[in-house]
C-alpha cells in the first residue's frame, strides 16, 4: 500500500499551479460575475496546455493519463476558480469511451461539450459547451443546444438550461456506463472544490497570523484558531477522499459508486464550511465585492449542487452499504 | 511509487497467513464490536490479555517494535494490516494498548538498555499492564502544571508524594510511567522528570473511579513516600516534560490517528441499520439512512487521511503535529455513530438497553464525553493544530515560560 501522489503527480500538481495562477484566479471570476469576459481560462487554453485531455487516450490524442492525475490538476484549477470545469470535460470523456473520433475533437479543444441531465437541470458550462451529450430510449446522443441562461450565482461555472437540438445517436448505452460517467464527473468536481477549500483557508489563516484586534493577532483567539482548524482538518480530509476515489476510478471500477458518492456528499459539507469560515475570519472587508472571499463561497454554494447534492449522496451510500 | 491500496505480494500473503492464524485460533480470542467497549458489568480483562498473549505469540503484536524488544520488525504497512484484520474478525483492541501506545515507545526512546530488556516484551505480551501517570486534579490538560513531587534522598533513591487521577487501568497495572516534579525553583516545563514506577511498590494506592457509563476504566492514584530507583529514571533529571511529549504525541497517533474507528465498528452499525430499519415509517427510515451515510463517509475520510500518515510512517517520517486531527474526528465520528444506533432502536432508545437486550449503543454514547477529553481534550488538540500546523499564536498565558 503507498498512499501518496509520485513525483510525475507532484510535477503535475506544479504545472497546474502555476499555469492557473497565470491564465484564471479570482479577479477573472469577479469580472465574469461583472459579465465581463469569459471563464478563464478557456476551453482552448486548456487544451493547448492538455489538462482537459489527461484521460483521453493517446491514440485519439490526449494525454493518456488516469483519474487520480485529473484530480491533481483539478485541485489546482478549483484554487484558482477556473473554467470551464475539468469535471464536465472528464465525464464527456468518460461517456464518449471509445469514440475516437470525438475524442480527438474533444481533445483539441475544437469543441467544448457538455452533459445533460434534463431539461430542467442546470448544467455545467452549458454557455461555453458547444456540443451536449445526453442519454435517450437508451442511446448516448450529441447534438446542439438550446440554452436558456440563469442569473448565476457564480459565473465561472457557466449554468444554463439546455434543450437538445437535432440529436444524433452515437451509441447504444446502459444505465451502469452513464452513472460511471456522472461518478467520474462528481471526483473531478470534489477535486476541484477541494482546491478552491484550501485556497480559502490559506488566505484566512494568512489573515488570522497577521490582523490584530485587541492588541493580538486574531488567529490567536480560540474561537477563530478552532473554527479555522475545523475547517482546515474537513480541507485534508477531503484530499484523502478526493485521491481514493481517484485511485477507485481507474483501479477498481466496481468501487466507484461509493466512493464517487462518499466524496461529493463530504465535499459539499466541507468545502461550504471552508469557504463560509474564511469569509467570516476576515471579518468586515470579506463580504464586500472587492475581496475574495465571496468569490470562492460562491462556488460552494452552486457546486454542493451540481451532480447530486449531499443527501443524494449520503443516501447512495447507506444504500450501497445496505446492500452488501 | 503511484498511490496504490492493493497489498505487494509479500503484504498479500502476510495478510493471508494472519487470517489463517486468526481463523485457527477463533474460539481462543475475545470478539467486540468494538475496540473498548464492555458489557457493564461484565470484566474481562484476564480474558483480553489471553488474547493479547496469544495474538504476540503468533507475532502480530508489536509489529513494527524492533527485534530485539520483542518486536517483529516490520514497517507500519504490515500494523496497519493486522489493525485491519483485527477489526474484520471482530478482535477488539490490545488490552495493554496504554503500554503498547504510550508508555513503550516513551521507554524506547528514553529508556536504557536495561529498562527495555525488562520491560518491552512483558509489555507487548500483556504479561504486565502499563498505566500512564499523568494528569492530576489540578492539572488535567495542562500537564506541565503537575504538582506530584519527586525528592533525592541521600542513599540517590527518589522519593515521591503526590496524587495523580484519570489513570486509566492503573488498578490492572504492574508499572507506570510517572511524570513528577523535581525542581520547583524554575519554569513549570523545566521543573518535570518522568519514572518508571512498580505499582506494587508500597505506598501506592490505586481507587478506582466509576464513570457515568458504568465502568471504573479511570483511576485515582495515590503516592504516600514511594520509593523509586534512580535506574528507572526515564530520561535525564528536568527532561520529564520533552519525554512526556513523546508519549503524547504517540498517545494521538495511537487514539485514531492511524485511521482506525472509535467507538462501535461501522460494520456493526451497518448490520443494526439492516435489522432495524424495517420497524421505520418511510419518512423516518429516510432521516436514518441520510445519518448512516454521514457516518460511514465521515468514517472513510478518516480512514484515508490515517492511510495518508501511515505511509508517511512507513518511509521513517515521526508523527507530526497534524495526527491530532485523527482522533478529533474519530471522536466526532464515534458520537455519530452512537448517535444513530441508538436512534435505531427506536422507541427503545430512552432505555439503556433496548428490547432486545442490545446494551450496545447506549453504553457508547455513554463512553463518548469521555473520549472527548481523554488522550487530549479537543480544545487542546484544535490549539495543536492551529499552533503548531497552521502557525497561529497561542493565547497568551501570563504564567507560563517559553517552552
Amino acid at each position: 500500500m503507498n498512499f501518496d501522489l509520485d513525483d510525475e503527480q507532484r510535477a503535475l500538481a506544479a504545472a497546474g499551479a502555476d499555469f492557473f495562477a497565470d491564465q484564471a484566479g479570482p479577479t477573472a471570476a469577479r469580472q465574469l460575475l461583472d459579465g465581463v469576459g469569459e471563464p478563464a481560462p478557456g476551453r482552448k487554453a486548456l487544451a493547448e496546455v492538455g489538462f482537459s485531455a489527461i484521460t483521453v487516450p493517446e491514440a485519439a490524442g490526449g494525454g493518456g493519463g488516469t483519474v487520480l492525475d485529473l484530480a491533481v490538476v483539478a485541485e489546482q484549477a478549483g484554487r484558482e476558480l477556473a473554467g470551464p470545469s475539468l469535471a464536465g470535460t472528464a465525464r464527456a470523456v468518460a461517456l464518449l469511451d471509445a469514440d475516437d473520433a470525438q475524442l480527438a475533437v474533444l481533445a483539441s479543444g475544437t469543441e467544448l461539450f457538455a452533459v445533460v441531465d434534463g431539461p430542467e437541470e442546470p448544467v455545467l458550462d452549458a454557455l461555453a459547451a458547444t456540443r451536449f451529450l445526453a442519454v435517450q430510449d437508451g442511446h448516448l446522443v450529441v447534438g446542439e443546444g438550446e440554452v436558456t441562461a440563469g442569473v448565476p450565482i457564480d459565473a465561472t461555472r457557466g449554468l444554463g438550461k439546455v434543450r437538445l437540438r437535432d440529436p444524433r445517436s452515437l451509441r447504444e448505452i446502459d444505465p451502469a456506463a452513464w452513472r460511471h460517467a456522472r461518478d467520474v464527473g462528481a471526483v473531478v468536481l470534489a477535486a476541484e472544490g477541494l482546491g478552491t477549500a484550501a485556497k480559502a483557508v490559506e488566505a484566512a489563516v494568512e489573515y488570522a497570523r497577521t490582523r490584530t484586534a485587541f492588541d493580538r493577532t486574531v488567529g490567536s483567539y480560540q474561537a477563530v484558531k478552532h473554527a479555522l482548524v475545523d475547517a482546515w482538518v474537513g480541507v485534508d480530509q477531503l484530499r484523502s477522499l478526493v485521491w481514493w476515489a481517484a485511485w477507485t476510478a481507474d483501479r477498481e471500477p466496481d468501487g466507484l459508486p461509493a466512493a464517487a458518492s462518499a466524496v461529493k456528499a463530504y465535499s459539499a459539507a466541507v468545502v461550504e464550511r471552508a469557504t463560509e469560515t474564511a469569509l467570516h475570519v476576515h471579518g468586515g472587508i470579506g463580504f464586500t465585492w472587492e475581496h475574495d472571499s465571496h468569490l470562492y463561497w460562491r462556488r460552494a454554494k452552486v457546486d454542493r449542487l451540481l451532480l447530486g447534492d449531499e443527501t443524494e449522496h449520503l443516501l447512495r451510500v447507506a444504500d450501497l452499504a445496505l446492500a452488501t | 511509487m503511484p498511490v496504490d491500496f492493493t497489498d505487494s505480494a509479500g503484504d498479500a500473503e502476510y495478510r493471508a497467513r494472519l487470517r489463517d492464524f486468526l481463523r485457527r485460533h477463533d474460539h481462543e480470542l475475545e470478539h467486540s464490536d468494538s475496540e473498548y467497549l464492555s458489557e457493564p458489568g461484565v470484566e474481562r480483562i484476564e480474558e483480553l490479555r489471553r488474547t493479547q498473549a496469544l495474538l504476540y505469540d503468533g507475532g502480530y503484536v508489536g509489529v513494527t517494535w524492533p527485534r530485539e524488544y520483542g518486536g517483529q520488525g516490520e514497517g507500519a504497512i504490515r500494523q496497519a494490516i493486522v489493525t485491519e484484520e483485527l477489526a474484520r474478525a471482530s478482535i477488539p483492541g490490545l488490552v495493554n494498548h496504554l503500554g503498547i501506545g504510550m508508555c513503550g515507545p516513551t521507554i524506547m526512546a528514553h529508556g536504557s538498555e536495561d529498562q527495555k530488556q525488562r520491560y518491552l516484551r512483558r509489555l507487548l505480551r500483556a504479561d504486565d499492564m502499563w498505566c500512564q501517570l499523568f494528569s492530576e486534579p489540578g492539572s488535567g490538560s495542562d500537564l506541565a502544571a503537575s504538582r506530584t513531587k519527586a525528592v533525592r534522598q541521600d542513599d540517590g533513591t527518589w522519593r515521591v508524594d503526590g496524587q495523580k487521577v484519570w489513570t486509566t487501568f492503573a488498578q490492572y497495572a504492574a508499572y507506570g510511567i510517572l511524570l513528577a516534579r523535581t525542581d520547583t525553583d524554575v519554569p513549570k516545563h523545566r521543573g518535570l522528570t518522568m519514572f518508571v514506577i512498580d505499582m506494587s511498590t508500597p505506598g501506592v494506592t490505586v481507587r478506582p473511579l466509576r464513570q457515568m457509563n458504568g465502568a471504573s476504566e479511570f483511576n485515582e492514584v495515590f503516592f504516600d513516600g514511594v520509593v523509586i530507583s534512580d535506574a528507572e529514571r526515564l530520561g535525564e533529571v528536568g527532561e520529564g516534560w520533552r519525554v512526556a511529549l513523546t508519549t503524547l504525541m504517540n498517545e494521538r497517533v495511537a487514539i485514531g490517528g492511524a485511521g482506525n474507528e472509535l467507538g462501535m465498528r461501522t460494520d456493526s452499525l451497518v448490520a443494526r441499520a439492516r435489522e432495524r430499519l424495517p420497524h421505520f415509517s418511510t419518512g423516518e427510515q429516510v432521516r436514518l439512512r441520510e445519518q448512516l451515510g454521514r457516518v460511514l463517509v465521515e468514517n472513510l475520510a478518516i480512514r484515508y487521511t490515517g492511510y495518508r500518515r501511515l505511509t508517511a510512517l512507513a518511509r521513517g517520517q515521526t508523527p507530526g503535529p497534524e495526527a491530532s486531527a485523527g482522533k478529533l474526528s474519530a471522536v466526532r465520528a464515534a458520537i455519530d455513530g452512537a448517535e444513530l444506533g441508538v436512534r435505531l432502536s427506536g422507541p427503545d432508545a430512552a432505555f439503556a438497553r433496548a428490547a432486545d437486550g442490545d446494551w450496545r449503543w447506549h453504553t457508547t454514547q455513554a463512553s463518548m464525553p469521555g473520549l472527548a477529553i481523554a488522550g487530549g481534550t479537543d480544545e487542546v488538540l484544535r490549539n495543536i493544530i492551529g499552533e503548531r500546523v497552521l502557525g497561529l499564536a497561542p493565547e497568551p498565558t501570563p504564567g507560563k515560560a517559553a517552552r
